[in-house]
């Protein structure tokens, strides 16, 4: 088993699957859980793997496909990880580093962020997952999701004006460094 | 292109997976219209800010994922249908609840296979022995993360019409599963048949639990003078654990049984 080359296709790709786990999962042990049954999966089916393709995209895939199948049951609605101590602030705010009172800003729009994502109905969650945080393609959030790539779209462009709705005060706080 | 045209475009010119000669079309559009280079704007706030709410994964489940591929690459591959993370869970828990030697512990672990005189049975005794004031109450954020966690299930129920007083309630982390424990006692009774303990997780019925039978009946599962009946509803595990009659014991796993299964939707 070439595990040197599986790690360095797949763990680059560990805060994306950790991040749609807990959105998915809702509660960090869940997410935990979601997240290594992924890597394993994916280790014993490495070698179906294509070398130079999408490797988030890959992962992103088993692990929804492991969620429906096995943990969406469990799951409810509560998402505990809101409330949870934020994680180091310096690996996803842009630089230059912003005051103190910027900071403090940020953490609050990122909470209320995740508390309207958590708010959507699980497809769209899914999808804004997917596609607007973990980067992947509209094509390949399709094919994770097994459906055309119009639906996406149209799941993206319904919870946008959704997340637009709930997070007005926060869309006025973003900086032109930001976009 | 109209302005209902550019909004049903928005979203793929946003994320760049507008084709020509749309994405020129739209272009041109937002040029003109002051409306819908709002809009655009507006979408792109948007998108900054949901690409600041990625979380990253601690380093203590980095740690963890790699432990465990690591462990399953060194393993000869002869089952596919093993179930690693669960395993993972249910080995944890048993050694969680080994080390803290409560009442959980010895609850979850004489189940499949129980033996009155072992440790784990002293230790059931050693729980009971710390006094009435056994469980306390949960801090405020205690509280939330249980009603995070389990919902309606977290809270305590009320037993007094089966002469059982709420008696503390707490929150329990078992590697990873946090349990709402809640106690009882029967003031009236003798103090050796007169708790009763109320356990709810987010999980599994242990393998070979005593659940109920094919006709819904509960299985009673007694060791000493302690008695326990499991079920599961909805992903939530309870688990009822008294010294008191075992009639009344079977009612109140009856009664509780119904509730929990009464407050969900299908």
């Amino acid at each position: 088993m070439d595990l040197e080359g599986f790690e360095a296709a797949t763990v680059p790709h560990m805060n994306a699957l950790y991040d749609a786990a807990l959105r998915l999962a809702g509660d960090a042990a869940t997410a935990q859980d979601l997240t290594q049954e992924t890597y394993l999966r994916a280790l014993r089916s490495f070698d179906t793997f294509q070398p130079g393709s999408n490797a988030r995209a890959w992962l992103l895939r088993i692990q929804y496909n492991l969620f429906c199948t096995q943990y969406r049951r469990r799951r409810r609605m509560p998402l505990v990880w809101l409330d949870e101590g934020d994680p180091d602030p310096s690996l996803d705010l842009p630089s230059p580093e912003p005051g103190p009172e910027e900071q403090t800003v940020r953490k609050l729009d990122r909470l209320a962020v995740r508390r309207a994502i958590a708010r959507l109905p699980e497809d769209f969650r899914v999808t804004v997952t997917l596609v607007d945080i973990n980067g992947l393609t509209c094509s390949e959030a399709a094919t994770a999701m097994g459906v055309p790539r119009g639906t996406i779209l149209s799941r993206l462009h319904r919870a946008r004006r959704r997340l637009e709705a709930m997070l007005l005060p926060e869309l006025g706080r973003v900086q032109a460094d930001d976009l | 292109m109209t302005c209902e045209d550019f909004q049903l475009r928005l979203t793929a010119l946003s994320l760049g997976e507008l084709e020509e000669p749309e994405r020129q079309d739209a272009r041109e559009h937002v040029a003109a219209c002051d409306d819908c280079a709002s809009r655009m704007l507006r979408d792109r706030q948007l998108t900054a800010l949901l690409r600041a709410s990625a979380v990253p994964a601690p380093d203590e489940v980095r740690a963890g994922v790699l432990t465990a591929v690591r462990a399953e690459a060194g393993r000869p591959t002869t089952s596919s249908s093993r179930r690693p993370a669960s395993r993972r869970h249910w080995v944890a828990l048993a050694a969680a609840l080994l080390a803290a030697a409560a009442v959980v512990a010895a609850a979850l672990l004489v189940v499949p296979a129980p033996d009155p005189g072992s440790p784990l049975s002293a230790a059931w005794s050693s729980y009971h022995d710390r006094g009435e004031d056994g469980l306390g109450s949960p801090t405020p954020a205690q509280a939330e993360r249980l009603f995070a966690v389990l919902g309606p299930d977290s809270r305590t129920p009320d037993l007094a019409q089966f002469g059982l007083r709420k008696a503390g309630w707490e929150g329990r982390d078992l590697a990873g599963h946090l349990a709402a424990v809640a106690e009882y006692r029967d003031p009236k009774a003798d103090p050796k048949h007169a708790r009763v303990t109320l356990m709810r997780w987010r999980g599994e019925l242990p393998r070979d639990t005593p659940g109920p039978d094919e006709g819904g009946d509960l299985a009673a599962y007694t060791w000493g003078r302690h008695t326990s009946y499991w079920w599961e509803v909805d992903g939530v595990v309870w688990c009822l654990v008294g010294t008191i009659d075992l009639d009344r014991l079977r009612q109140v796993a009856d009664h509780l049984r119904g509730e929990s299964a009464g407050i969900r939707p299908g």
